[in-house]
């Protein structure tokens, strides 16, 4: 009941018509966001926060959790029509969305995606409003050696989730915690790898390196791809009703992936990513037709594109609870909370309920929003895709610097754009995931907090430090999936020395 | 081999970064200084880098890359690197023009007179969102 109250007083600041202009705006630059392959989430978030500076800062969060979840109801219209991704979430609904279209189906892929992400998404902010504030109660137990847990078991499932190699993940992370230990140690006020250079003393800014490896990393490879142009089928808005046996294949469907992404959602990782494919397997082991899956089954549709928008959802819990971000998307949201001067964690919920409620409040109505803007405007969409890349991209790129230098009015910032850009671009192409570098920056100062203040607090005693209640638990999860990883790897080893003897 | 060189870069970059560390006090595990963390880091990217280039470096797989136009890319980088010098130079308009219709050609776009029209008129409109609406200091 309390919640209820709660969440009504949210409604009542969401509906403020600055804040309900910001959610608009918001969720048509994430459909838009998710529509135009070559600009990613990351990337959109890190370009539009100087556009935030004038902005009241809840209705500036509610726009960029509304370009965040917005992404990935538009994610789903190039996958359908052309088989291009616009997200790597939308990946999975390539396999049965684009034979669907290829059928004459798109409409009714496209507004299956809809919907079912309109469920999805209402069960994972359902979720968030049940299951974030007990869990921000319960952090406020919290001390440094369980926020270190946190961040070590966070990167630990990072390495294992993102997709690509398990040993290039962690190599990423690594990384990014070396990178965040640049500039003035917080605990001891030394500068450490600054080289004698005061701009390195600020250490390297999340949005710097999310607007190089992301921004100008994403307009190097579109840039220079060799491509072929690519005829995009018309979409009427009476093509979109979905015949009668769609929609009872499909129903089923939008509620498992609601349930399967939000699960997926509250651990580390490229949420939204790992849901859809998951839910893709689950669909295809439910099905009473698995031979259909690949071939324009619409379950195979509906399925990943409830599931990835219900992550999105859960993967908004660690943030706004333990301050805690899993995934490239969340840690530059977080990057957008700090420079409002807002502090994700235990303490929002109680020192900003307004902003808290009326940011989760602003969920509910984004997503029927997105519902309205997606399916009478899907043909609006469609024409956006026509949109020449070769236009499209130089100003992509000169809006990133733009941007880059109204941080801190500083050239340094864009010489390391290029730098992480060019980096981006190179990681990319040799399979290296740039993701796990972003969250590894984040985390490492936390990491860093909660190991030294930890074996302050514990006398130097690691013992006592992991066999705390909280922090046990959280380990013992971290060394089961460390320990999974390693058998694996090996046995993976040994498989491939017993085909090279065969 | 691409994978390898930027794994081999890793492996000097962990090298060289661990080698910084040993600059600041480690500390001890009672009271832990302004080392301990990027010691450990840096180990860890070590042996991470160093067991990744053993494995690449035994394996046979080959991996298959996007095809890439490279002139491209080092025409993008090169107009990057001018923006990033010439924009306290020249000032934000002229650099961000330039910039931009530069860009505009490399990306092969056909003719002369729109991609002009383009880039001026997106300078300006850069510059009066970020100067005025946003009111900062562009050079």
């Amino acid at each position: 009941m309390d919640i209820l109250n709660l969440l009504l007083q949210g409604f009542l600041v969401s509906v403020i018509p600055g804040n309900l202009l910001a959610c608009t705006i918001g969720v048509i630059i994430g459909t838009l966001v998710g529509v135009l392959p070559g600009i990613d989430t990351v990337s959109a978030i890190a370009l539009l926060l100087p556009f935030s500076y004038g902005m009241d800062s809840t209705a500036a969060l509610i726009m960029f959790a509304g370009i965040y979840y917005g992404s990935k109801y538009g994610g789903s219209t190039t996958s359908i029509l052309i088989n291009v991704p616009g997200e790597a979430a939308s990946v999975v609904t390539c396999l049965d969305g684009y034979p669907m279209a290829q059928k004459g189906r798109a409409g009714a892929a496209l507004s299956v995606s809809a919907i079912g992400s309109f469920v999805a998404g209402t069960i994972g902010i359902v979720g968030l409003t049940l299951l974030a504030p007990p869990l921000a109660q319960a952090a406020l137990a919290f001390g440094p050696p369980e926020y270190f847990a946190i961040s070590l078991v966070g990167l630990i499932f990072l390495s294992k989730l993102t997709g690509t190699s398990t040993l290039k993940s962690a190599l990423m992370a690594a990384v990014g915690v070396m990178l965040s230990t640049v500039g003035l140690d917080s605990l001891s006020g030394i500068s450490r790898f600054s080289f004698g250079i005061d701009e390195l003393d600020r250490g390297f800014e999340l949005s710097i390196l999310a607007m190089g490896m992301f921004g100008i990393g994403e307009i190097l490879t579109t840039m220079t791809q060799i491509n072929t142009a690519t005829d995009i089928p018309l979409v009427k808005f009476k093509d979109l009703y979905p015949t009668r046996e769609e929609w009872r294949r499909s129903i089923v469907p939008m509620f498992r992936g609601g349930g399967v992404g939000f699960l997926v959602g509250l651990l580390p990782g490229p949420a939204a990513t790992i849901s859809s494919y998951l839910s893709y397997a689950l669909e295809k082991k439910c099905s009473k037709n698995p031979d259909e899956f690949g071939c324009g089954a619409i379950e195979g549709v509906a399925g990943p594109e409830s599931a990835n928008n219900s992550a999105i959802s859960a993967t908004m819990i660690p943030l706004l609870s333990l301050g805690l971000p899993f995934c490239g998307a969340t840690a530059i949201l977080l990057s957008g909370f700090m420079i409002h001067g807002i502090t994700p964690g235990p303490g929002l919920i109680t020192e900003q309920p307004a902003l808290f409620w009326g940011l989760i409040a602003s969920m509910y109505i984004g997503n029927v929003l997105l519902l309205i803007i997606n399916l009478p405007l899907i043909g609006v969409f469609v024409q956006l895709l026509k949109t020449p890349l070769h236009i499209l991209m130089p100003m992509v790129a000169a809006l990133t610097l733009t941007g880059a230098y109204s941080i801190n009015n500083s050239i340094f910032d864009l010489i390391w754009v290029v730098i992480f850009g060019i980096l981006g671009f190179l990681l990319r192409r040799t399979g290296f995931e740039p993701s796990p570098l972003l969250i590894g920056l984040v985390l490492g100062s936390g990491l860093e907090r909660g190991l030294t203040q930890g074996l302050i607090i514990c006398n130097g005693s690691i013992w006592a430090m992991i066999t705390r209640p909280i922090s046990a638990t959280i380990l013992s999860l971290g060394v089961i999936a460390l320990f999974y990883n390693i058998v694996r790897w090996f046995t993976k080893i040994n498989c491939a020395e017993e085909k090279v003897n065969c | 081999m691409a994978e390898k060189i930027i794994t081999f870069f890793f492996l000097l970059g962990s090298s060289s970064y661990l080698f910084f560390a040993q600059q600041f006090a480690f500390g001890t595990l009672n009271s832990p200084k302004s080392g301990f963390l990027p010691t450990l880091s840096g180990i860890l990217a070590l042996l991470l880098s160093l067991i990744l280039l053993y494995n690449q470096l035994r394996s046979n797989k080959k991996v298959v890359l996007d095809k890439v136009n490279w002139t491209k890319f080092i025409f993008i980088i090169i107009g990057l690197l001018f923006y990033v010098s010439f924009l306290n130079i020249i000032g934000y308009f002229a650099a961000t023009f330039i910039f931009l219709f530069y860009l505009f050609k490399v990306a092969d776009t056909e003719g002369w007179l729109m991609p002009l029209l383009v880039s001026f008129s997106s300078s300006a409109i850069f510059y009066l969102i970020f100067a005025n609406y946003l009111s900062i200091p562009l050079p």
